[in-house]
């Protein structure tokens, strides 16, 4: 057989609902950076703000920077927040699809009595959640790359917001990937949302009081979150921690959740 | 007839936690037979079915398809299945066909298309939008379309009108006819009886009895309604061969036939018989023999329906 079919057909299938996902990301990235201008012309006020709030809390929002820095204002109005949250609420959704949701649906069973591999189908749908998030990622960073200028964020470069915008994709592409492997490897769907959303879930509270509760500091390197934020790659461009950790993280446990699948009942 | 089966089922076990959905079941099929896998729903048929085509594990025991396992893709590519499945709501039928077809590397257009207007299939309309029949039709039209060596068919009329019924097991013929094995699942007899060459009877996963369609009809038993214009013949009807019991009621009597009719019919000529209905869908009920002992007990009943659920 060739190659790529079961890929082609999940993305003719996603064709439209990714156009309204990449309008709506087009949108909250636009109205988000178009305000920046108004919050800077403001920034003496927020700063006096700023100051008297627990240090705690600003990491929290993420705006350890400042809140009126471009870096600063897109770390706490966009990057710690809305974005990945955007993107994880829809690769997570994806992700859940590919085995354990087909499976559920009922669909895996007469597409597997094709001459098609079990990890085959599993891989090439694996990718196409790959591929729509990169997707996803790419139209808010192309964006803010071309509107930096007219919205006064030009302190940040080409690399940074590229830097920023890839930390963020995988951020997401390793929920994703907990979600895949989960489902996977249980051919439960509510599993597989409940392990990547729950994960997610958990890791950022963990990280967004770590600066609180003393406990939560000394666990805080786990939270996948702090390797994203801390330091934010828009001031530090291309982290290790940011880039590096998140794909170790998620290639085994991609790779665990495959070879389960192939061995296991299907549901 | 070659001389190794192209299906063959040795020792199959399936346990799901503490039930067992099959029980050491074996048969084969060879080339150019088909073979009627008869059961009530929650007797193992799906869940044998579903082991043979390698989507679930077997406890112990093994199945295998044309000398590999249905695994190997190669295996895979020579068969086709019809199952209780469910096809991608959102695509157009012909969609789903092409993708499939190109998924075996390529089946010609005008194949589907012959298939496609000889079951009365629109293809252009999305499946989520088909009557159960009609999706029923797309699952039989990929099982079909690259004439399979082996094809393992799990209730495949299922949602069918009688005359598109015949047509598939006039597909079915054809297909064993050019060398194919089939193993075909049913919960009714007279669907079995017109395709079958070999008949299994599952029971709680095990299988009870294996026989020529010829034999298994011997035993058959049948429940005939007959309403008559007058007040019912009793006792002719008693006395006629392979007739077990009779019940009148007002012009209409309920009789039940072990094994042929012929002498009850014969017997019935000039009796002024208005109307003849079989009532022969319930396998409990014709295979009494098998059943009996199932029927007794509560718990055993129990039993088939949590069989029902796990086998799908």
């Amino acid at each position: 057989m060739k190659n790529g079919l079961i890929l082609g057909q999940m993305l003719r299938e996603r064709r439209r609902a990714t156009l309204w996902w990449s309008l709506a990301i087009a949108a909250l990235v636009l109205i988000t950076a178009a305000s920046y201008p108004s919050v800077k012309e403001a920034g003496s006020a927020f700063d006096q703000l700023v100051e008297q709030m627990p240090e705690g809390l600003l990491e929290m929002m993420g705006a350890a920077d400042g809140l009126t820095t471009p870096a600063g204002y897109l770390n706490s109005q966009l990057y710690s927040n809305v974005l990945p949250i955007v993107l994880l609420i829809f690769g997570i959704s994806a992700a859940a699809w590919t085995v354990a949701g087909s499976e559920r649906e009922g669909t895996l069973e007469p597409l597997l009595a094709n001459p098609v591999h079990r990890w085959q189908v599993a891989i090439e749908r694996l990718t196409g959640t790959t591929l729509l998030l990169a997707v996803l990622t790419l139209v808010a960073t192309v964006l803010l790359v071309a509107f930096r200028s007219p919205f006064e964020l030009d302190e940040l470069s080409v690399a940074d917001l590229t830097a920023a915008g890839t930390a963020a994709f995988l951020l997401s592409l390793l929920f994703s990937g907990i979600t895949y492997a989960t489902g996977a490897a249980t051919g439960s769907k509510g599993w597989a949302i409940a392990a990547g959303a729950g994960l997610a879930t958990a890791t950022y509270v963990l990280f967004g009081l770590s600066s609180l509760v003393d406990l939560f500091e000394s666990l805080r390197w786990a939270s996948p979150w702090y390797w994203f934020l801390q330091p934010s790659p828009l001031s530090e461009g291309w982290t290790f921690q940011a880039i590096g950790v998140p794909l170790l993280v998620v290639v085994p446990v991609i790779a665990a959740g495959t070879v389960v699948f192939t061995r296991r009942d299907l549901t | 007839m070659n001389d190794a089966p192209s299906i063959h089922v040795d020792g199959l076990t399936k346990r799901f936690g503490k039930l067992t959905a099959v029980d050491d079941l074996t048969l084969q099929v060879w080339p150019g037979e088909v073979y009627g896998l008869l059961g009530p729903n929650g007797a193992g048929k799906s869940t044998s079915i579903r082991a043979l085509m390698g989507f679930i594990n077997p406890t112990s025991g093994r199945v295998g398809l044309l000398g590999g396992h249905a695994r190997e893709l190669e295996i895979r590519r020579q068969a086709g299945y019809v199952g209780d499945v469910t096809l991608d709501r959102g695509l157009r039928a012909g969609t789903l066909l092409s993708w499939y077809a190109g998924l075996r590397g390529g089946v010609p257009e005008n194949r589907i298309t012959e298939l496609c207007s000889r079951l009365e299939l629109d293809t252009s309309r999305k499946i989520g939008q088909l009557s159960t029949g009609n999706r029923q039709k797309v699952s039989i039209i990929q099982a079909f379309m690259h004439d399979p060596d082996v094809l393992i068919l799990d209730e495949p009329t299922a949602g069918l009108d009688p005359l598109l019924q015949r047509t598939v097991l006039r597909m079915v013929r054809e297909r064993r006819d050019a060398g194919t094995s089939v193993l075909y699942s049913s919960h009714t007899l007279p669907e079995v009886e017109a395709i079958a060459d070999r008949v299994g009877i599952l029971r709680a996963g095990a299988l009870v009895r294996e026989d020529t369609m010829a034999n298994i009809r011997d035993v058959a038993r049948q429940r005939l309604e007959l309403r008559f214009a007058g007040d019912v013949p009793a006792d002719v009807l008693r006395d006629a061969e392979g007739v077990a019991t009779v019940d009148a009621d007002g012009r209409t009597a309920h009789v039940v036939v072990d094994g042929s009719a012929a002498d009850l019919i014969d017997r019935l000529a000039g009796l002024g018989v208005e109307r003849i209905t079989s009532h022969d869908d319930d396998l409990e009920d014709i295979f009494f023999e098998y059943y009996q002992d199932e029927q007794d007990s509560e718990s055993n009943r129990d039993h088939t329906h949590e069989d029902q659920g796990v086998a799908r």
